[in-house]
């Protein structure tokens, strides 16, 4: 009853105990702690014991314990711990998969060559990934898979004419829908949009592999978009979400692709669940900032907190999304165009070139655009967006 | 009760953020202050788990209980892959393990305590926590070493690395051990004990079968300093050799042998045997105390490159606590020395519970007893 004559105090209440509660949990979450229940959960397992996954994950681990030269055992058990960590984006898994095959006590087969060269691919330390599939391939010069994963990494460093030659060797070996994955990106990224879209499409009907069609799939939306048909982009984006399987590379694209759009709701639906994964809470925090959701700031703290995490350790291999943290979630355009530009000295796909661009649009710096532009001029890709970006950056010049 | 729910549903929002998908991390913190390590570990315990496995029911999940049950083999586990060395092999142990939270989850907190074999110089660290099962895995290491604080990152290819000291000048080195000298004469209480029973009759004169008090300061102090000087250089002597490692007594027989001077001393004020040369005794029983000294000494190391100079250093330091002690109790004592109290209070009195309690020690330390726990 008292309370209905005192309305001015509940607020009032409700603020102190707000403000006793925050104390109270930066006094429980920031100190170690003796919990009292034993019954209390502190950790829940990726993977659980007794799931089906798991336990044959388990039964190859126990197997590369107990036979470690079997070569076969140990590069299945590291492709299975790679693919888990592509699938889920959890980095702990390339660690174990790197693991497997460093304990491996004789030289190593090709196949075991190609999952080092792969997590090597990873952790972007391309040079060494690039000797690893050379050994393998000089071992097994049938590998179409060293060839494969080379020329991807050609054509992250803009090496087209390099990545090209392992597209012409995958076809020499007849492995078509290969060839169409990689073919189809050089055509792309050398600025021939509607050849490589061709390529790909062409490669799609002969690949049964599900992996294969959704990262063929991916790629096709990807060039649908530069070509301004956002249509034809969903209906492929759909098609390889359909497929069921879990990627983050493919959930990081189609949203990118709506955030485009301007379809920010349904990326905050999407990427509820994907908070885990530091490149897609990169976008669920961009959307629930874009639609004024108070979620917003608690995931760019959590977001803040990772990348500082990631630095700790030297951690360099997400530059380019802790640069779009720093220009749209911090508002820290020049950071964000350090960030760029140390990742542009690496990676060189349209979205390296991209985040460049708009950090230096944002400074007003024109000279740190200069590869981002040199790269558009020598490679002559199409992307409309990216050469509006470009101009902008241009103007910067004539004061 | 409704807000209590509310309360604690807040809390767990605010307290349980969604963890990160993130490459594995342990974070090390650790000071090595001289040749004292401490500091606390932080691993994750899905790492454990993966290591050494928690999740003892199975179900997924880990809980407190679980890994309580591994407390053990967590510490055993940790411990077997850090090696930190100062002048050789520290010795680490795991105090007490407690929860902590990071961007990924919870964490095992492990407390670390060791002691080094030297107290100066770089220090050097082999950490090799997970490598075998996760190549990926940095150790993460934040080290005050001598109150100046390095950072590092261990990984399978740096698991080795040395961190240099900024090591303390020749100046500084014996400061610490005068300091050191100081500090355990005043807390040896056995030894203050020894000096005031030999003390105590210093500024008395026994005539017959009486004490009384001396005439002059001159006469008192003339005493004070026969009794120090042949202390001081008896255990002089036996702590360097002791200390440079040529003589070695078992540690019981000095403790006991300690005890029982300090009873003769006492015993000797109330029954008088020695009377004119007191600084006979004070030289006897010093030689044992210098023993004791010595294994003060040994715990706190003693560098190998300043071996001499820190020995001096140490012994300086005993002499500065004991002449406190005397300029504390000669003024006091002389003034009083007629009275009634300080003959029969604090002379007579004073030298039975000392004889006393020495006695209790010597029960203690030669049959090994607990009977005053000082």
């Amino acid at each position: 009853m008292s309370n209905s004559k005192q309305p001015a105090n509940v607020p009032c209440r409700i603020f102190a105990i707000g403000v006793g509660l925050m104390l109270a949990s930066f006094a429980l979450c920031a100190e170690p702690y003796l919990p009292t229940l034993d019954s209390t959960v502190l950790e829940r397992l990726p993977l659980q014991a007794n799931n089906q996954s798991a336990s044959a994950l388990n039964q190859l681990r126990t197997t590369v314990r107990e036979r470690p030269a079997d070569a076969e055992a140990a590069a299945q058990l590291a492709e299975l711990y790679f693919d888990t960590a592509m699938a889920t984006g959890d980095p702990r898994y390339a660690g174990y998969a790197r693991a497997v095959v460093a304990g491996y006590p004789l030289a190593l087969t090709p196949a075991l060559l190609l999952q080092r060269g792969m997590l090597q691919q990873y952790q972007h330390n391309f040079e060494a990934a690039l000797k690893d599939f050379e050994d393998a391939l000089a071992q097994d010069p049938q590998l179409a898979a060293a060839h494969a994963w080379r020329g991807a990494i050609y054509l992250v460093q803009a090496n087209y004419k390099a990545a090209d030659a392992e597209c012409a060797a995958l076809l020499r070996m007849e492995r078509r829908a290969l060839w169409g994955a990689c073919k189809g990106l050089v055509q792309a990224y050398g600025g021939q949009l509607d050849a490589a879209y061709a390529t790909l499409a062409q490669a799609l009907p002969g690949s049964q592999q599900p992996g294969n069609r959704l990262w063929l799939l991916t790629r096709m939306a990807e060039v649908s978009a530069w070509k301004q048909q956002p249509t034809q982009a969903e209906e492929h984006y759909r098609a390889a979400l359909a497929l069921g399987i879990d990627d983050s590379y493919l959930l990081a694209a189609w949203s990118d692709f709506l955030l485009d759009q301007k379809r920010y709701q349904e990326v905050a639906e999407r990427l509820a669940k994907w908070e885990a994964s530091d490149p897609l809470l990169l976008r669920l925090a961009l959307a629930q900032r874009l639609l004024g959701l108070p979620e917003a700031g608690r995931s760019a703290q959590l977001l803040g907190d990772r990348f500082a995490a990631a630095t700790l350790r030297g951690d360099t291999t997400h530059r380019a999304e802790e640069a779009r943290y720093q220009l749209y979630l911090r508002q820290n355009a020049k950071e964000a165009q350090r960030l760029a530009a140390l990742n542009f000295a690496v990676q060189r796909e349209p979205r390296d070139a991209r985040i460049l661009l708009e950090a230096a649009i944002a400074t007003g710096d024109l000279a740190a655009a200069q590869p981002a532009r040199d790269w558009l001029q020598s490679s002559g890709f199409e992307d409309a967006r990216l050469h509006k970006l470009a101009q902008q950056t241009g103007k910067l010049a004539k004061p | 009760m409704k807000w209590m729910r509310i309360l604690c549903a807040l809390l767990m929002v605010i307290c349980a953020p969604a963890w990160a998908h993130k490459a594995s991390d342990s974070y090390l913190t650790l000071q090595i202050e001289g040749s004292k390590v401490s500091g606390h570990w932080d691993i994750a315990l899905r790492d454990i788990d993966f290591a050494i496995g928690l999740d003892a029911n199975g179900d997924g999940n880990i809980t407190w209980g679980e890994v309580k049950a591994r407390h053990t083999e967590i510490a055993a586990w940790a411990l077997s892959s850090l090696n930190v060395q100062r002048g050789g092999d520290c010795s680490l142990q795991v105090t007490e393990q407690l929860v902590d939270e990071h961007t990924d989850g919870h964490y095992s907190v492990l407390r670390l305590q060791g002691q080094c074999p030297q107290t100066y110089g770089g220090v050097d660290i082999n950490y090799r926590l997970l490598f075998n099962i996760d190549a990926l895995h940095r150790g993460l290491l934040q080290l005050q070493l001598d109150g100046r604080t390095q950072t590092s990152i261990f990984g399978p290819d740096t698991a080795q690395q040395h961190f240099a000291s900024e090591s303390p000048s020749l100046l500084q080195q014996i400061r610490h051990y005068v300091v050191e000298g100081i500090w355990h004469i005043w807390i040896g209480l056995d030894h203050i004990l020894f000096l005031l029973a030999l003390l105590l009759p210093a500024v008395l004169v026994r005539t017959g079968k009486r004490w009384v008090g001396v005439g002059r300061l001159r006469e008192a102090m003339k005493e004070v300093l026969w009794v120090v000087t042949s202390f001081t250089a008896a255990h002089s002597i036996t702590l360097s050799l002791a200390a440079l490692g040529w003589i070695s007594l078992p540690s019981r027989l000095v403790e006991s042998s300690i005890a029982i001077s300090v009873v003769l001393a006492a015993a000797n004020n109330l029954w008088p045997v020695v009377v004119g040369r007191r600084w006979m005794v004070a030289f006897g029983f010093g030689l044992i105390h210098g023993f004791g000294f010595a294994s003060v000494l040994a715990d706190l190391g003693l560098p190998k490159d300043a071996l001499a100079i820190s020995l001096l250093g140490f012994n300086v330091g005993v002499e500065l606590g004991q002449l406190v002690i005397v300029a504390a109790f000669l003024p006091v004592a002389f003034t009083l020395r007629h009275l009634p109290l300080y003959r029969v209070g604090v002379f007579m009195g004073g030298s039975g519970i000392t004889m006393l309690v020495a006695f209790i020690w010597f029960l203690e330390r030669a049959f090994n007893l607990r009977i005053l726990g000082f």
